[in-house]
């Protein structure tokens, strides 16, 4: 016998199922009718790696986020962290003359101190990260203004530091190279060690976490550090690959960066943001952005997907975590 | 005014109220007494709408009525203020009166000054001396009370329930509030007065109820009652009567915590307690009587405002529960699913959460083993007996029972020294109440020493060597082996309450 709560239950667990793989199957069905309608452009191998390099910088800075989300914390500041790396990064390089090594480590240093001062201020001062870092973020405009007033820095560079994004290890790309290593430390790190597991809990329960002995201030400002450096990486990268220090260069990395998190928080989780799902996410997006891009749209076509899919990504990402606690 | 006959409630298996009858008369204040889960809540919420009853009657004013939803208690007269008053703080005293009424409008907008006029004979009635303006967060809990009973007054009221109003007041603010309470009823209001202080309950009461497991075991007046009658009504029978017998060798045993004077606060108030290696030390007394935050205080929740513990024979200051720890002390907390438990993760994430040092691939490398992972939660569901799919299933999918076994298995891959357990068995079945409660006692007979803190006094008892009764933050008495019974612990957290 059906009893009436057991219809329910089964109808959620098909909706969960839809959810889980909806992404997955989204994307199969993005590249199938690109695919039949562009045939000669969209599935050739240049498009591909075209594709999989613009993925790649989203997916460092999407890989960071995902850490401060896991956290239970958002972080708004990071694409103005890494239009701020790349402008200080080539600044140095250029302007003080810094290795090219010491700029970057130098860069990623600073990138982390902000992620720390985010993390002190939501932990310390009790501000809703929402509001730190859209104020800190702001401040790293002022940073970025102040250091360069908004001049490219593009001549001077030194040549080893374009090769990060157009050199090859064993044949792959350096910078997809990168992002693989990024990704897979970010995985490691979460799944496998004892901060990892300190991070999935503060952010699961916070007093649960903090009656179990976790620091969760520590924690917390080490998440947010975590999104910091990312996205610093991205910022570097993408002054690489552009092959200058522009002020807004990695402004617009933000929303599609969030898209990509809640997608992938849906996928094959319920609700639970991961990397894995992060990077199917920022595919997901990178594929929908680069067909439109063949077919030549209007620029309004792309801020509806864009919008939209973070408005259908958060969507998915809470029925999800609602269907799987009923 | 009031009257109810025959009214019976059961939840479940479990008779809440079993055919109360109350009458009470217009003007007259009717105190409830009775521990905790005797009754009295379910008597109130029955007349608020809130659950809906058995069988049994309710009059008002001599003709029967029906009390289905809020509304209608609402309609007829009814007023409740409950211990967690109803305001919105950062609303000011005006706004909170007028909070769900009807307001004077003009032009469309609201007109304050209209509102304000209507409310004075309200304000007036209980004498709060605050500009109407002021937000409700400046004013103290006992002019919040007041607050809350003008806001009943706001409409015409025949009968008010007020739900331990004292519970966090001083003397003399409680003396403010008899008074509001004695003019509400020459105005011929009827008041039922719900509190666990029995010389408050005497001084103000004109009719007293006592309820004990569901009945209404004694109905008295405030001539005929007195301290010993009331408190001999709660316990059932005379108090004191349990057989004496030798004390075991506890004393003897070494001292593995010890608190001195320890005082937050006025929720803990001067608490000096000894506990040895392999006792079973209960705190008992009614919720709110301190107990949780004195367990706070051990585990480096919040810090004392004066006195001293000491652990292990050295000074013991905890800054944080991660410093307890670390010097062995484990807590598991009051409420298993808000403070015990991440839920959707697994029973396996749960249980290293509070040990995970020990997982580490080598010691110097922070990466985790998964293999020690799993074997460490595996042994800990079969010590316990946890009854899980695997132990990858998330937590939130596993009984109440199996839940907080979870709770108390995080602890078990650890030494401690020092083991607090509030509330262990609550919400929990049979079964694995008696599963617990080994464990306790085996856990003891390993050289821990340990705190159970419970408001069912059946659970002290069975558990603990010996049992500190606390009241209004203090250590009010001790019991020892056979001294401990459910009626000795009652008596003693009734006795003492400050009056």
């Amino acid at each position: 016998m059906l009893q009436p709560g057991n219809r329910k239950t089964k109808r959620n667990a098909a909706l969960l199922t839809v959810s889980k793989f909806g992404t997955i199957i989204g994307m199969a069905i993005m590249i199938l009718s690109f695919s039949v309608a562009v045939p000669a452009i969209f599935p050739t191998f240049r498009n591909m790696v075209n594709v999989a390099n613009q993925a790649t910088l989203s997916a460092i800075i999407s890989g960071g986020l995902t850490v401060a989300l896991i956290i239970g914390e958002m972080d708004l500041s990071i694409a103005n962290v890494a239009s701020f790396a790349g402008v200080l990064v080539t600044g140095l390089m250029v302007q003080s003359r810094w290795p090219v090594g010491l700029a970057i480590a130098a860069v990623v240093a600073v990138s982390a101190a902000i992620g720390v001062a985010n993390g002190l201020i939501i932990t310390k001062l009790k501000v809703n990260s929402v509001v730190a870092t859209l104020g800190t973020g702001s401040i790293v405009v002022g940073l970025n203004y102040a250091y360069a007033q908004g001049v490219p820095i593009a001549s001077g560079l030194p040549e080893s530091f374009k090769q990060l994004a157009f050199g090859k290890v064993l044949g792959i790309p350096d910078n997809i190279a990168i992002m693989i290593a990024v990704l897979f430390a970010l995985w490691v790190f979460i799944n496998h060690t004892e901060w990892g597991v300190q991070l999935r809990a503060t952010g699961g329960n916070p007093a649960a976490a903090r009656l179990s002995g976790i620091r969760v201030d520590r924690i917390k400002v080490l998440g947010m550090s975590i999104a910091s450096i990312c996205a610093s990486v991205t910022g570097i990268l993408l002054a690489s690959l552009i092959g200058s220090g522009t002020s807004a260069a990695a402004d617009g990395y933000l929303m599609p960066a969030f898209a990509a998190v809640f997608l992938g928080s849906a996928t094959l989780r319920d609700g639970d943001f991961h990397i894995v799902g992060t990077l199917i996410g920022v595919f997901f997006i990178g594929v929908g952005f680069n067909g439109l891009a063949i077919f030549g749209v209007p620029t309004f076509v792309q801020y509806f997907f864009r919008g939209g899919i973070l408005v259908l990504a958060v969507g998915l990402s809470s029925v999800a975590r609602s269907l799987a606690t009923k | 005014m009031l009257g109810i006959s025959g009214l019976s409630k059961s939840f479940g298996g479990v008779q809440a109220l079993k055919d109360v009858d109350l009458e009470v008369r217009s003007g007259e204040v009717h105190g409830l007494i009775g521990p905790n889960g005797a009754g009295k809540s379910t008597l109130i919420k029955i007349l608020s709408g809130d659950i809906a009853k058995d069988s049994g009657e309710i009059f008002l004013e001599g003709a029967p009525v029906v009390i289905h939803r809020p509304q209608d208690a609402y309609r007829l007269g009814f007023s409740f203020i409950h211990q967690e008053l109803n305001l919105i703080p950062k609303f000011s005293i005006i706004e909170n009166l007028t909070l769900g009424q009807k307001k004077a409008s003009r032009f469309g907008l609201i007109d304050w000054k209209a509102v304000k006029r209507d409310a004075r004979g309200a304000v007036e009635r209980i004498g709060l001396s605050y500009p109407l303006d002021t937000p409700v967060a400046e004013l103290s809990v006992a002019e919040r009370w007041l607050v809350s009973i003008a806001h009943a007054l706001m409409r015409r009221i025949k009968v008010i329930s007020m739900d331990e109003p004292t519970a966090s007041l001083s003397s003399e603010e409680s003396e403010r509030l008899f008074k509001v309470v004695r003019e509400l009823t020459a105005e011929g209001v009827s008041v039922l007065y719900v509190s666990h202080r029995l010389d408050e309950i005497l001084s103000l009461c004109d009719g007293i109820s006592v309820f004990k497991d569901g009945s209404c075991v004694l109905t008295t007046d405030r001539r005929s009652a007195t301290r010993q009658s009331l408190v001999e009504a709660i316990v059932g029978g005379k108090a004191g009567e349990a057989e004496l017998r030798l004390l075991d060798d506890v004393d003897r045993r070494p001292i593995v915590l010890e608190t001195k004077d320890l005082s937050k606060g006025d929720r803990v108030l001067n608490v000096s307690l000894a506990l040895h290696a392999g006792e079973v030390l209960g705190l008992g007394g009614l919720v709110g009587s301190g107990r949780t935050e004195l367990a706070g205080l051990l585990f480096g929740i919040d810090r004392p405002d004066s006195g001293r513990i000491i652990l292990d024979g050295e000074e013991f200051e905890p800054r944080s529960p991660s410093d307890a720890i670390g010097r062995g002390v484990g807590l598991v907390p009051e409420e298993r699913r808000s403070q015990g438990l991440i839920l959707k993760d697994s029973v396996e994430f749960n249980l290293n959460l509070t040990n995970l040092k020990p997982l580490r691939i080598r010691k110097f490398l922070c990466l985790l083993s998964a293999r020690a992972s799993a074997r460490i939660a595996r042994a800990v569901v079969k010590r316990l007996m946890i009854k899980a799919p695997s132990i990858q299933s998330p937590v939130v999918t596993l009984s109440g029972g199996n839940q907080q076994k979870v709770v108390i298995g995080k602890w078990l891959s650890r030494k401690l020294k020092v083991f607090i357990l509030d509330e262990p068995s609550r919400g929990v079945d049979v079964g694995a109440r008696a599963e617990i409660h080994a464990k306790i006692r085996e856990l003891a007979g390993e050289g821990a020493g340990i705190i159970v803190i419970s408001s069912d006094n059946e659970e002290l008892p069975r558990v603990c060597d010996t049992v500190a009764v606390m009241s209004e933050g203090r250590v009010v008495g001790t019991l020892r082996g056979a001294e401990i019974t459910k009626e000795a612990i009652l008596y003693k957290s009734f006795e003492h309450a400050a009056p």
